[in-house]
């Protein structure tokens, strides 16, 4: 490659201006492209939505007898929306099914996963 | 005649004042680095080195100039030799840009996209230092590897000045990494000059959260514009980016670890060695390293001004204003120059935490300097 510009006081402020604004340029451009990234987020939640989508229509299928609302009062389907809405962050997502815990002894089970994991060494 | 047999072998008599002023010199870099904490694990290095390079050996052949030994290992081979080779031949800054890019959190660049254009602003002691030494009679080649001193990024200056002008790449590293080393004592007083108290005290809301695929997205996607536009110094981003992938996509804690921690402690050490080994005062007590120096400070002091005008100019098309003293983090040297402008404001008010706003502007300075000794190299036919 041969230099663009003269070896002299005029190529040093030629390339000088040049350089200064290009740089400014680019790294702007750079910047546009980082405002850009939030939506990387949005695309990504899509795909999350229509994942879960996908795999709620699957259950569905396997489950037609097991809808949401199906011998489930109002209130309760209401509350355990709002508090899987919290857990979830706002984030898509999808009930496909609310019955009751099949295990007897989840309280239990419950008092002993936290009773272990106070002791779990950290 | 015995005795004075016995003293030839020695270097004492070839002791110089040039060789004691630089002793002297390399005490204060010590000194700083231990009792002001001013980047220890430079000044360390580059001060003993300057030291050992300054105590003259016997000379090389009978009745030539005398050598030091570290100057000796340097020209001889052994450690030393390939330590500076390393630094010559273009190995050791893309490793330094790998581990710095495993150390760093890219997440305020990528929460404030809009600072980014502060790693331009205060890029504007690149060029000043640049007309100016070539004014002083430098070639354009030697004047550009002169001027990215302003960049405040070391290894891109090796790298800069390795392409640009070989033969000056001892006091041009030196000079770079002196003046990082002291921004804690160059930068405050511009940055105080160019604002106004209320300035200074300036409250930047909270950034963004920025997730984990954006970091994930945001290596790949710079790695992919570096290469694309700016091929000659790509080897470095390139580097840093890598770096920075291994700690972001977390499955790679080993290698992140190995990058950020133990290989980059190895290159510092090897680095700072190469570097104050070539701080031997007949070579570096010369009009034209003396020139280096102060065209050196003289771009660190244009670039830290022209970022906190550049912030200021901000300011006046932004809503929610900025804090004009993060402009001069914009010169890179990440994360020193980013700590000052947190130091600064802090002592203006102690409820002021920068360290995040002032690290988006010092991440981009990175950029902004690798950009604009790209369009050097590109403008001066350097591939």
């Amino acid at each position: 490659m041969t230099a663009i510009v003269p070896d002299t006081l005029q190529g040093a402020l030629i390339v000088s201006v040049i350089d200064f604004f290009l740089s400014f340029l680019i790294i702007s451009g750079i910047g546009v492209v980082l405002s850009m990234f939030p939506l990387l987020n949005r695309v990504a939640l899509l795909f999350k939505a229509t994942a879960a989508g996908a795999q709620g229509g699957k259950h569905a299928a396997h489950d037609p007898s097991a809808p949401v609302a199906a011998n489930n009062p109002p209130d309760e389907i209401a509350a355990i929306a709002a508090a899987v809405f919290a857990v979830m962050d706002g984030a898509p997502h999808r009930i496909i099914n609310i019955q009751p815990s099949s295990s007897r002894s989840s309280w239990v089970a419950e008092g002993r996963i936290a009773q272990h994991g106070s002791h779990t060494t950290r | 005649m015995f005795l004075q047999a016995l003293l030839d072998q020695t270097g004492a008599v070839n002791f110089s004042l040039g060789n004691l002023i630089m002793i002297i010199i390399g005490i204060i870099m010590i000194y700083l680095a231990i009792s002001k904490h001013y980047e220890p694990l430079l000044l360390i290095g580059i001060g003993f080195s300057c030291i050992v390079a300054n105590v003259p050996g016997p000379p090389d052949v009978p009745g030539g100039p005398a050598i030091s030994a570290l100057l000796y290992a340097v020209k001889d081979g052994g450690l030393f030799h390939y330590a500076y080779m390393g630094v010559e031949k273009l190995i050791i800054p893309p490793l330094i840009f790998l581990g710095v890019g495993a150390m760093t959190n890219f997440g305020p660049m990528i929460a404030n996209p809009k600072l980014v254009i502060l790693g331009a602003g205060a890029h504007l002691g690149i060029f000043v230092a640049l007309i100016l030494a070539k004014l002083m009679g430098f070639t354009l080649s030697e004047a550009g590897a002169i001027g990215l001193i302003g960049g405040a990024d070391g290894p891109m200056a090796i790298f800069v000045a390795v392409k640009l002008a070989p033969h000056l790449l001892g006091p041009i590293s030196v000079a770079a990494y002196s003046y990082m080393a002291l921004m804690p004592m160059i930068q405050p007083p511009v940055m105080k000059l160019l604002t106004t108290k209320a300035e200074r005290q300036i409250s930047m809301a909270e950034s963004r959260k920025v997730t984990k695929l954006e970091k994930i997205a945001f290596p790949i996607v710079i790695a992919i514009i570096v290469n694309l536009f700016f091929p000659p110094v790509a080897p470095l981003i390139t580097m840093l980016m890598l770096g920075n992938l291994l700690k972001e996509v977390g499955v790679t804690d080993r290698l992140s670890k190995t990058a950020a921690g133990g290989l980059m402690n190895v290159i510092i050490i090897i680095l700072t060695v190469a570097i104050g080994s070539t701080m031997a005062a007949d070579k570096f007590l010369t009009v034209q390293t003396l020139e280096i120096v102060v065209l050196g400070l003289i771009a660190f002091l244009f670039g830290t001004g022209s970022g906190v005008v550049t912030a200021k100019i901000m300011n006046l098309f932004l809503k929610t204003k900025i804090n004009p003293l993060i402009g001069s983090a914009g010169i890179a040297s990440v994360p020193i120059a980013a700590r000052v402008a947190h130091i600064v404001a802090y002592k203006e008010n102690p409820k002021n935490l920068l360290i995040y706003h002032a690290m988006g502007p010092n991440l981009a300075g990175v950029f902004g300097t690798a950009i604009s000794g790209g369009i050097l190299l590109a403008l001066l036919g350097v591939s």
